[in-house]
């Protein structure tokens, strides 16, 4: 873990229960109180669910903050899912540092990318940006998260990939 | 004398077990002395030949080893002899290096005596010769860095048992002792000798005067702290880290003295130390803090608290942290442990309380959740820490909530004061006289806060929680009090916004805690509320006053439904309307049987005939309000029907199946269905009737899960039980209308054989022969013979569970059917529904269930199978067979197959490319569940693990077959029950099971059989990735990241 902290107290927020969201989203289109079980476990209709905004939250949410590895990237507010944007085969992705200075930010920018490209079919292209406004660096953070020779390079060094991996650990945790 | 010489010399010449049993009963009759014995091994024992001194002593050894304890006394000289002789010994030996493994040996034999001697010491008076002596000789004679182990051991051992038996022996020796021993005792290494080492030291330090030794003491037991120990594999003396860690623990806590030695020692580790060191450390500290007292405590204070604290707020891991709160809690402990007066409070509780408040300052932030935390911790030490850490920050909350500025941060405030609230409930600290809580002086305002948190989404959540822990706090809220959080809650309930934070479940959590506590409140203010809105959940499952409530409410509310002046252009929200209620009727009923509730059974007389009347009305009146008699209601009510029959005692049974037959059997419907609406007398209820209306046919469902419910003593009411058997086969082959009627049919025909056997054996045989021949055998309509065959495996079944010797001829006949080529499939895939655990002949429908049939079940199918499919020779049947053993697997418990698994699993992983994704499926699970149990039980090394290993290849390539998706067949959305609908969910299920098999295969099989796969899974699962159900998604992404 780097020496220097940057944001020694960010604000922490409470947390969206999967299931009451997951819930709400089924009552809106079922009518009939089933509780058979495959209903409960299956969808109850045959159509494709295309891979939307929650479902790309849901596996970025639990990623740990390099900084303060008890928390998640969801609790310190730096991922959302109304800042994760689907279109067919491409996701645009914003976050938010905690602290305009955050030395942290291409790492957890470079976390991210890693799991999408772990978690997510090759067709997707993935676009990772800084919040605008929230970075002092923004521009160089955002042209280093993007270029692929550098994420490669980056992939290529063993001390940055174990970070990244203790980072990702937490990741299939999800919004449990 | 002579004797002894004649015994010692014959023994020395040959050694037998004679002449040292013959020395032994003259000890023990008084004939021989041992000093005579000693005597007579004079010159064994002086020998300058080790062989001779060797021979002495071991001769000694045994007759010592052996003597009755009480001729010892007055042969002190013996000791004295010995200790001589082992001193000379000793010195002839040293230095060790020249010591040849034979006289290591004796010397070893010399210790066995000196043990000997140590423990029998016991009743006689040794004492001053031992002191002057036998001890000196071991400080003095002893060598503990020349020893190996064993016998450093030995010396440990004697001294344990020095210090057990002759403790006022040793204290009177003083520091000589002490010194002695420590000298002895330092730079043990070894882990056996180093438990037998803290115990002596904890004795010493607890029992002994060691005011001037003290320093040495802490060097030689602290030097071990902390404990880095790992035991060797396969360490066949099992002593653990943990054993050592609490061994030294206890020797550490011994004494205050250590105290102010000890504790910078700790604050060293606890700062430098890993996390394990750092977890052992702050563990020894709340143990010995006690010990070492208040004024140790106070002088380190600040310290002290200064290295927790970091623990604390910049936590390496939740263990640790919950480790260094403890310590904290014991360091108030100790430091007020003394003190009664309430009212000024000052040092450390004061400084780190007002510390922690400074943070809270910023609800907001990440710091404030460890501040509460050390807060919380606070509440549970002494009472006048409590009363101040309340009084403190209580108020400081209270105002932050309410200060205009911090409107955002209304949310963590709450959830920061909740778990105050929570911790004052939980803590272990009670006022002596009193049960008042502490909680008491600021109950106002605190419930005030609370229920204006209520009001805003954002601290909805942690004002149900605190709300939660004032209510169940003892002695807190009046009723009225609680009777106003109820009133409170309920508008948050009723309240008809979107819910995003899951916060209407936990009120609903928070209302049934209530109902526990004080039902009436729940009764008069949130059940009126539940159904004048939309009721979705009962709270208050356990009460008996409420239940019947909910009865006559939902019955009410019915019928008024069902009434045909409301008929609404739509009808189906009103039958999930319907159904809601009625799942909710039964669910309540079954956890009341679960609970073995005594009222259930009165609903047979107030409910079902309403049911029935509904129901029934519904089918006979055609209002065109058809979606009442919606099969989904019906099950519900066959469901709840079912329920109140099952509680019923055999004679009430009897009378109900009489009304149940007159009505279903003859039509006369007047005695079932009493209600309020009055039944159509012009149309004839014939549910049997082939020419019967589908609605009619439906209600068939209450008929049989009310025959399912009976005990076997009830006989069904007809003049022939097999003759109504025969009809039920013959309506559910060719006139039930869907596989619903037909599934019920078959659950009639199987529960009245699975309890009545004795009474049908004209069935049986008939069936077995003539239906078998006529339905299955010679038909040539393959839907007919389908539904033959599935009546067959339920009437299999029926038997089968209770070990009647007819079952295995039936299922047996069902082989006859594996070369057909139209039901052959259907044939094996009886084979395992006959062994399928289902829901009607279970213990509560009191069916005669018989233990381990299932075992006895696939014992005698399994080989067969097996058999067959070595033995067949076309490929056709050779997979009907796999088909077989496919569903058969699923449905064996593992114990009855584990043992084949070698062979089953080529079978299996064939089975794995069967086309039907139900059988695919099942093989699946079977593999998972194998593999899920080998997991848990860690063993790579296990029987079957090794199965799996050596077959991890092409398992791994059926199940990257089996994950991925095909082209995704069918797009149109389909309705629940349609075949093509199934089939989706199945393959499905074939892909689930698959993914999860990949992502626990590495936990079973070795990594470096796996690890040539690896690259290629990993492309493979690319593609699941893009699978287009979100489920599969999930556990793609999951076995992609093991």
């Amino acid at each position: 873990m780097a020496s220097e902290v940057f944001n020694p107290n960010p604000t922490v927020i409470a947390t969206v229960s999967p299931t009451a969201r997951r819930r709400a989203a089924h009552a809106r289109h079922s009518l009939w109180l089933l509780d058979d079980e495959d209903s409960a476990i299956y969808p109850s209709d045959d159509e494709p669910e295309p891979i939307d905004a929650d479902e790309i939250f849901d596996l970025i949410r639990s990623i740990s903050d390099p900084e303060h590895r008890s928390m998640t990237l969801e609790e310190l507010a730096v991922v959302s899912a109304p800042q994760i944007s689907v279109v067919p085969s491409r996701v645009l992705i914003e976050f938010t540092p905690t602290v305009p200075h955050c030395g942290m930010s291409t790492l957890i920018g470079l976390s991210i990318r890693v799991r999408l490209l772990r978690a997510l079919p090759t067709r997707f292209k993935v676009d990772i940006r800084v919040k605008p406004g929230s970075h002092q660096s923004e521009h160089a953070v955002n042209k280093q998260l993007n270029d692929k020779e550098r994420v490669a390079a980056a992939l290529e060094n063993p001390a940055l990939v174990e970070v990244l991996e203790t980072c990702l650990q937490s990741a299939s945790r999800r919004g449990l | 004398m002579e004797i002894a010489e004649r015994h010692v010399r014959t023994w020395v010449a040959s050694p037998r077990d004679k002449e040292i049993e013959d020395t032994v009963s003259g000890v023990a009759n008084g004939q021989l002395k041992l000093a005579h014995v000693v005597k007579a091994l004079g010159e064994y024992l002086t020998s300058e030949d080790g062989d001779f001194r060797n021979k002495g002593v071991e001769f000694l050894a045994l007759v010592v080893s052996k003597c009755p304890t009480d001729n010892f006394n007055l042969q002190s000289g013996t000791g004295r002899v010995l200790c001589v002789k082992a001193r000379r010994h000793r010195n002839d030996n040293s230095p060790p290096s020249k010591a040849s493994s034979r006289l290591l040996a004796s010397r070893f034999l010399f210790q066995k005596i000196y043990m000997i001697y140590a423990q029998r010491e016991i009743s006689f008076g040794f004492a001053d010769l031992w002191r002057c002596s036998y001890r000196r000789s071991i400080f003095t004679n002893v060598n503990m860095q020349a020893l190996v182990q064993v016998q450093r051991h030995t010396v440990f051992s004697i001294f344990d048992s020095l210090v057990a038996l002759r403790r006022d022996v040793l204290k009177s020796m003083g520091d000589s002792f002490l010194s002695g021993y420590i000298a002895l005792a330092d730079g043990e290494k070894d882990p056996r000798n180093l438990m037998v080492a803290f115990a002596i030291a904890r004795v010493l330090a607890i029992e002994f005067d060691i005011s001037k030794k003290f320093e040495d003491l802490f060097n030689i037991t602290f030097c071990y702290f902390p404990i880095t120990f790992r035991p060797p594999p396969n360490d066949p003396y099992r002593i653990t880290a943990d054993d050592l860690r609490n061994s030294l623990r206890s020797c550490l806590s011994a004494s205050p003295l250590f105290g102010n030695l000890a504790v910078p020692l700790f604050l060293d580790k606890i700062n430098a130390g890993s996390p394990t060191t750092k977890r052992d450390t702050l563990q020894t500290l709340a143990v010995c803090l006690p010990v070492y007292g208040p004024r140790v405590a106070v002088n380190l204070a600040r310290k002290l608290w200064n290295s927790l604290k970091l623990e604390i707020f910049q936590p390496t891991d939740v263990e640790t942290e919950g480790e260094a709160l403890k310590a904290t809690q014991v360091l108030i402990k100790t430091i007020y442990a003394d003190e009664v007066r309430d009212a000024d409070l000052d040092g450390l509780a004061k400084d780190a309380c007002e510390e922690c408040i400074q943070i809270l300052k910023e609800p907001e932030k990440s710091q404030a959740k460890p501040a509460i935390k050390v807060l919380c911790a606070f509440m549970s030490t002494t009472p006048s820490v409590s009363r101040f850490t309340l009084s403190h920050a209580v108020p400081h909350l209270t105002k932050h909530f309410v200060d205009p500025d911090e409107l955002p941060n209304r949310g963590p405030v709450l959830s920061l004061l909740s778990s105050l609230i929570a911790a004052a409930r939980d803590s272990t600290v009670k006022v002596a006289d009193t049960e008042e809580a502490f909680l008491l002086p600021f109950k106002d305002e605190v419930l005030g806060i609370l229920v204006t948190g209520l009001k805003a989404q954002t601290s909805l959540r942690p004002a149900i929680e605190g709300l939660n822990g004032l209510v169940t706090t003892l002695g807190l809220l009046d009723d009225q009090e609680i009777g106003f959080v109820v009133q409170k809650v309920n508008e948050v309930i009723s309240n008809q916004q979107e819910d995003p934070l899951g916060a209407r479940d936990e009120a609903l959590d928070l209302l049934k805690v209530i109902s526990i506590k004080t039902p009436s409140h729940i009764a008069e203010m949130t059940l009126p509320l539940l159904f004048s809105a939309l009721p979705d959940q009962a709270p208050g499952r356990d009460d008996p006053n409420l239940f019947e409530t909910l009865v006559v409410r939902l019955s009410v509310r019915l019928s008024l439904l069902y009434a045909p002046a409301a008929v609404p252009d739509d009808s189906e929200p009103s039958a999930a309307y319907v159904h809601a209620l009625l799942s909710t009727l039964a669910d309540v009923l079954s956890r009341k049987v679960e609970n073995g509730d005594v009222d259930v059974q009165k609903y047979v007389d107030r409910l079902v005939p309403r049911l029935f009347n509904l129901t029934i009305h519904g089918a006979l009146v055609a209002t065109g309000n058809k979606s009442v008699a919606d099969p989904r209601i019906i099950d519900v009510i066959a469901r709840i029907v079912n329920l109140v029959v099952q509680s019923l005692s055999a004679q009430r049974q009897e009378t109900f199946a009489e009304t149940l037959i007159t009505a279903y059997m003859k039509g006369d419907i007047t005695s079932l269905a009493v209600g309020d609406l009055s039944l159509p007398t012009e149309r004839c209820f014939a549910p049997f009737d082939p020419a019967a209306s589908e609605s009619q046919a439906n209600l068939i469902a209450l008929f049989s899960e009310s025959v399912i419910a009976f005990h076997p003593e009830v006989k069904i009411p007809v003049e022939d039980e097999s003759a109504l058997l025969v009809q039920l086969l013959n309506w559910g082959i060719r006139h039930a209308k869907t596989g619903r009627q037909r599934e019920c049919a078959w659950h009639i025909v199987a529960v009245i054989v699975n309890k009545r056997p004795a009474d049908l054996d004209s069935f049986l045989d008939t069936s077995f022969t003539t239906f078998w021949d006529e339905q299955i055998a010679k038909l040539l309509d393959t839907d007919v013979r389908r539904r033959a065959i599935s009546a067959w495996a339920w009437i299999s079944r029926a038997l089968l569970v209770r070990n009647h010797p007819k079952a295995l001829p039936f299922v047996n006949r069902l082989f006859e059917l594996f070369d057909d080529t139209k039901v052959g499939w259907d044939a094996a895939r009886a084979i395992g529904q006959a062994g399928t655990v289902d829901k009607v002949l279970t213990k509560r429908n009191h069916a005669v269930i018989k233990v381990l049939h299932a075992q006895k079940y696939a014992s005698s199918i399994l080989p067969k199978i097996i058999q067959g499919i070595k033995d067949s020779t076309e490929q056709s049947r050779q997979i009907t067979y796999l088909v077989s053993l496919a569903a058969l697997i699923k449905v064996i418990p593992r114990a009855a197959y584990s043992h084949e698994l070698p062979i089953l699993m080529p079978l299996l992983l064939r089975g794995l490319s069967l086309p039907d994704p139900t059988l695919r499926a099942g093989v699946i699970d079977t593999l998972l569940s194998a593999a899920q149990a080998d997991a848990e039980a860690g063993s790579k090394t296990a029987k079957e693990g090794s199965v799996v290993s050596e077959h991890a290849v092409s398992l791994t390539n059926a199940m990257l077959l089996n994950g991925a998706a095909a082209e995704m067949p069918v797009v149109v959305r389909l309705s629940l029950h349609h075949p093509a609908y199934r089939a989706n969910l199945e393959e499905q299920r074939v892909r689930l099971g698959a993914l999860k098999y990949l992502a626990i295969l590495p936990k079973v099989v070795r990594y470096d059989v796996l690890h040539p796969q690896k690259a290629m899974v990993l492309r493979e699962l690319a593609k699941a990735l893009d699978d287009p159900k979100r489920v599969v998604r999930k556990e793609a992404v999951n076995a992609r990241s093991v």
